[in-house]
């Protein structure tokens, strides 16, 4: 994209290169959830509307925009800003599992819901995570995964039917 | 009919590990029976809404095609076979312990057919909530006898006498089990049993466990050369925290 830039559009590289810079400068992590954030404690931690007894984990900024949509989750979000990748080297301390721990030990925390991606890797993450939390006294919970809403079983992936199968439920009476 | 390594049409394979190539697509490093380990491109993979994005991650059996040559080779389609629960938590990281094993000591595109066997077993006996140790040393010492670099474990080094389980033996990489004549010495000891055990696939006895762990861990320390594993320093990294 750089290279493009310079060729085509000089003008625009150096518009993109002043927004980098600024962004730089001005954007942090929240304190209390890691997303970016222009001030040290970000909108959505600052309303004091959110429950603060639950506390959700997410890979990703994107994750938890994701989730706001939903419209259904009213309580606090931790970022990740990664996954555990072991084949990358990508361990706990390469990711924010320490400020997550020190975090959800705030003492106001109940419940954290895990919401890493159901990839290999973002299942080892809530694995790992959900362990270190639960040694800490605080209840664990992971977002259930199956078969989408409208999704009629005839086109769902097999990998995801089985998996729906295996983590059935008693059918509400 | 000969079998085509460049146009292959439902092998049975395995994802070892996956990186983003590009905008929307991955290349694929999966495992493979009559190929052993292939570099495919999954071109469009990353789209949100294409087939095969759930499909392309580790520890599911799969049938795969891909076509064309040289080291990175094109997906074509691939299919979810099942039959393997998904590994959740400690089993689960082990199982990238042995996906980092394969993609660390098995070179492209050098069939081991045993080895996928041996590989798939132990994902199936991880699945099954197995204690892990013995399964991870079962396999580690079946991936360096295929790969032809483990050193006998039923005969001592140099005259061929078969281990006696009773007596203690050093082990030299290159050589293998020798008797320790003069007891002493700072050089890590083995009992006869545990050599035998090993060879065995047996890990009742703790003192095989533990001593079995410490020997592998040598060997395949000697194979890997400096850069150590990063699944074991991220094991050891995680309790600590
Ligand atoms: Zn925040």
């Amino acid at each position: 994209m750089a290279f493009h830039l310079l060729q085509r559009d000089r003008e625009g590289a150096g518009r993109l290169a002043e927004t980098l810079s600024d962004a730089l400068e001005t954007i942090h992590h929240c304190v209390q959830c890691n997303n970016f954030s222009e001030t040290e404690i970000c909108d959505l931690c600052a309303t004091g509307e959110r429950d603060p007894r639950l506390l959700c984990v997410i890979e990703t900024p994107a994750d938890l925009l994701m989730m706001e949509l939903t419209r259904a989750y009213q309580g606090l979000y931790f970022v990740l800003m990664g996954r555990l990748s072991p084949l990358e080297g990508i361990g706990p301390h390469e990711i924010g599992i320490q400020k997550l721990l020190e975090r959800a030990g705030d003492g106001v925390t109940e419940e954290v819901i895990l919401a890493t991606n159901f990839t290999a890797e973002g299942e080892a993450t809530a694995h790992a995570v959900g362990e270190l939390l639960r040694q800490r006294g605080l209840k664990v919970t992971r977002i259930a995964r199956g078969v989408p809403v409208g999704g009629e079983l005839e086109y769902v992936d097999s990998g995801t039917l089985a998996q729906a199968l295996l983590e059935r439920r008693p059918a509400s009476p | 009919m000969s079998f085509d390594p460049a146009r292959v049409a439902m092998e049975p394979a395995f994802v070892l590990h996956s990186t983003p190539w590009r905008e929307t697509s991955l290349i694929v490093e999966c495992f493979t029976p009559h190929c052993g380990r292939v570099a495919l491109v999954a071109k469009g993979v990353r789209r949100p809404r294409s087939a095969l994005r759930g499909l392309m991650q580790p520890f599911q059996p799969l049938l795969v095609d891909w076509f064309g040559q040289g080291e990175l080779r094109t997906l074509k389609t691939a299919e979810w076979q099942g039959g393997l629960p998904q590994l959740s938590g400690k089993a689960l990281l082990c199982g990238f312990y042995l996906n980092e094993l394969l993609m660390r000591l098995l070179g492209r595109d050098d069939p081991h057919e045993a080895l996928f066997g041996i590989y798939a077993q132990a994902l199936a006996r991880l699945a099954a909530a197995e204690p892990l140790e013995p399964v991870l040393r079962a396999f580690e010492v079946s991936l360096l006898q295929e790969l032809g670099y483990a050193p006998p474990l039923e005969r001592e080094a140099d005259s061929g006498a078969p281990i006696d389980p009773q007596a203690q033996y050093l082990f030299e990489l290159d050589r293998g089990a020798l008797r320790v004549v003069v007891p002493g010495g700072n050089a890590v000891q083995f009992l006869g049993k545990t050599l035998l055990d090993m060879a065995q696939s047996r890990y009742d006895d703790p003192v095989t466990l533990s001593q079995s762990k410490q020997l592998m861990r040598l060997l395949l320390g000697h194979h890997l050369g400096h850069q150590d594993l990063h699944t074991r320093r991220i094991f050891q990294e995680l309790p600590l925290l």
